[in-house]
């Protein structure tokens, strides 16, 4: 046998662990979840049920609703995390230190958990009101509302983001940004032409993990969203588990599954690209 | 817990190690399910308790198996009430499964049908305890067996109606009813009637919540109440489609209402979700079950001055039931026993224990029973309106939540 042929076969062998898992676990279940949504309930095959998605006012507005929270969320974890990071890298001091120590600890505290927290901390006669109020503020609603959703979503994103994004800061050397510094280059220059496009490539993966995470998200909101608009995972439940329409929720789960793919696209290109990069 | 789960597991094969040493070969074992339910394939009395040195002839009880789930509280109750049972009928021993809360109660039902389709009997389930949806989803794929008073004479304390909304198939023998519940310091005169409640909500704006039907049989029974209020009597035992029509006018009050409810619209998530509400004061009224709320005084997470109050028409109360596997061969074992849950006796220490309403008729109960349930028990009604709650919560969502 020839050499190439062997390392092909070999090459195969060792891949297809991984593969059959993939095909098993994500792959079947999409394609299956896509052929019980295109069914009608009456025998036939249609895209009934992706009409509904957009024509029924409630899902119409789930569907923003699911989105402007996912953007928003995206945005300010990623401000946070990029702002964080960056302090972390550029600076010492103690105060550094214990942000290092301490930035995961929302990683180690269980979803339900900080949700109930959160609505300890932010409901209407919760702790945070209590400290406002000697001081004759008040705090806008923030649980049972989008807001609520967010600041949870912000806590429960911000570690991982972080973490992705300084390890990237971390490796950019500090040669070339002392040398950029001794041509003159400002602050800002330094960011926007060496620190941010050597770091992109992890803050796309960051931000494909926080999208990812926030549009598919449960607890949080079931817990503190409002009834109406839903996110999309609440109502895919909803839809599931109570009403009990499953072609319905299928077809949501396969709209969620397009959204994720969008930015999952763009994420495989700039990988696939940076792999010919390196050849 | 788990490591308990460990140490009860290792006595356990302790003791069947013993038990097989000794060649008495009778297994006492309360805890091994998986040899208990071997055994009983092969010989159904097998798995019967008996003491070692005993011949085992005529004299050995029957055991069956008993399934419940709930909180807590149901596990006391029937840790009460089974040594009763066992006191008076040494030939029964009842071995009780309780499965916590949450911990995969569904199983036990697919068990039973699992069982039932592979041909291996009743699975070892002979008496499962569950709501209406299990009931129902065992008639139609028929577990359960029938029941009448010929085996259960007791039955007859029972009001036949709500017999008939189960066609038999299970006994409802205690009931939680959902309720107001107010905070007394703040309500001085809470509404006694659905109208009167819908009128001190518009006159107290952000003072009342219920809860997401979809979430909780509160909320649902609020929202149930409402949309069934003025229609026919015979309406909420009926799971017609055709009954869907005349729901037009309640769920425009309770659009209505929208604005008027905590939030301007907020309907917290869960049972306990209104709870959390009432227990820091942000709202004064909620619908509630009663022995929640009577739980949750008696463990000081609401405030002492939270009272309760029934309304007419009143709101509906969901029964628990008891269903016999068709396919036990010991269903003589569990009539009996059945039989005695019925029994006054057995229904009082259910009402005190659980703080709930008896499963039969009160007029069969003793007379300071009687008393206690004067003015509560009149309003508290039963619905069976079957898949409609579905439908109700799908509209709800749309209509209310989502106008």
């Amino acid at each position: 046998m020839r050499k190439e042929v062997k390392q092909a076969i070999g090459g195969l062998i060792m891949v297809s662990p991984s593969f059959v898992l993939l095909l098993v676990i994500v792959v079947i279940p999409i394609v299956q979840s896509f052929v019980t949504s295109l069914s009608n309930g009456e025998g036939g095959y249609d895209l009934s049920r992706y009409q509904f998605l957009f024509t029924d006012k409630g899902m119409r507005s789930n569907i923003l609703f699911t989105l402007k929270v996912t953007v928003v969320s995206c945005a300010l974890v990623l401000l946070v995390s990029y702002s964080l990071a960056l302090y972390m890298r550029f600076s010492s001091g103690k105060l550094v230190d214990w942000i290092r120590k301490t930035y995961m600890i929302p990683l180690f505290i269980p979803g339900v958990i900080a949700t109930y927290g959160l609505m300890n901390l932010l409901g209407n006669h919760g702790w945070l009101a209590r400290l406002l109020l000697p001081l004759g503020m008040t705090l806008p609603r923030l649980i049972f509302d989008e807001k609520g959703i967010v600041i949870a979503n912000i806590w429960f994103n911000i570690p991982f983001a972080t973490m992705l994004l300084s390890s990237a800061l971390t490796g950019i050397p500090a040669s070339i940004i002392e040398s950029a510094r001794d041509t003159g280059a400002g602050k800002l220059r330094i960011f926007l032409r060496f620190i941010f496009p050597l770091s992109y490539k992890t803050f796309l993966v960051a931000l494909t993990f926080v999208f990812m995470g926030v549009i598919g998200s449960f607890t949080a909101p079931f817990l503190l969203g409002p009834n109406a608009p839903q996110m999309l995972g609440v109502s895919m439940q909803q839809v599931f588990g109570v009403f009990q329409e499953r072609e319905q929720a299928a077809a949501m789960a396969f709209f969620t599954f397009l959204l994720c793919s969008v930015l999952g696209y763009f994420y495989i290109r700039s990988m696939a690209g940076e792999e010919a990069a390196n050849r | 817990m788990v490591r308990l789960k460990k140490s009860l597991t290792a006595l356990s094969a302790l003791t069947l190690t013993v038990a097989a040493l000794s060649a008495c070969g009778s297994k006492n074992d309360a805890n091994a399910n998986a040899a208990a339910s071997d055994s009983s394939s092969n010989s159904p009395s097998s798995s019967a308790s008996s003491s070692p040195s005993v011949s085992s002839s005529s004299a050995e009880p029957v055991q069956f198996s008993f399934y419940f789930t709930g909180s807590q509280n149901v596990k006391d109750l029937w840790d009460t009430l089974i040594p009763m049972f066992e006191k008076q009928n040494d030939k029964v021993k009842v071995k009780e499964v309780y499965i916590p809360s949450g911990a995969g109660a569904e199983p036990t039902y697919d068990r039973i049908l699992a069982a039932k389709k592979a041909g291996k009997g009743s699975g070892d389930i002979d008496l499962y305890e569950d709501g209406i949806n299990v009931v129902a989803q065992g008639t139609k794929d028929d577990v359960w067996a029938a029941l009448d008073t010929s085996g259960i004479p007791n039955l007859a304390n029972i009001d036949p109606k709500t017999m008939a909304d189960v066609s038999n198939m299970a006994v409802p023998y205690r009931s939680s009813a959902v309720v107001l519940a107010y905070d007394s310091a703040k309500v001085s005169a809470p509404p006694k009637t659905l109208d009167e409640l819908l009128d001190w909500i518009k006159q107290n704006p952000g003072k009342f919540a219920y809860n997401d039907p979809s979430t909780g049989g509160s909320g649902s029974s609020f929202v149930t109440t409402v949309l069934y209020d003025g229609l026919p009597e015979d309406d909420i035992h009926n799971s017609d489609p055709a009954v869907m029509a005349k729901w037009d006018a309640g769920f425009s009050k309770l659009k209505e209402l929208n604005k008027f409810v905590y939030g301007k619209g907020i309907y917290p998530k869960k049972n306990q979700g209104t709870l959390d509400l009432l227990a820091n004061g942000e709202v004064e009224i909620i619908p509630a079950w009663s022995d929640m709320v009577l739980q949750q005084l008696g463990e000081k997470l609401l405030p002492d001055t939270v009272k309760m109050q029934q309304i007419t028409p009143g709101f509906n109360g969901g029964p628990t039931y008891l269903m016999v596997n068709k396919l036990s061969d010991k269903q003589d074992a569990v009539k009996q026993f059945l039989d005695f849950v019925l029994s006054p006796e057995a229904q009082e220490v259910i009402v005190t224990k659980m703080n709930g309403f008896p499963g039969i008729e009160l007029s069969n109960m003793s007379q300071a029973m009687q008393d206690k349930f004067k003015g509560v028990s009149e309003g508290f009604r039963t619905f069976n309106i079957g898949d409609l709650g579905t439908e109700i919560n799908k509209r709800w969502q749309s209509d209310v939540a989502a106008q």
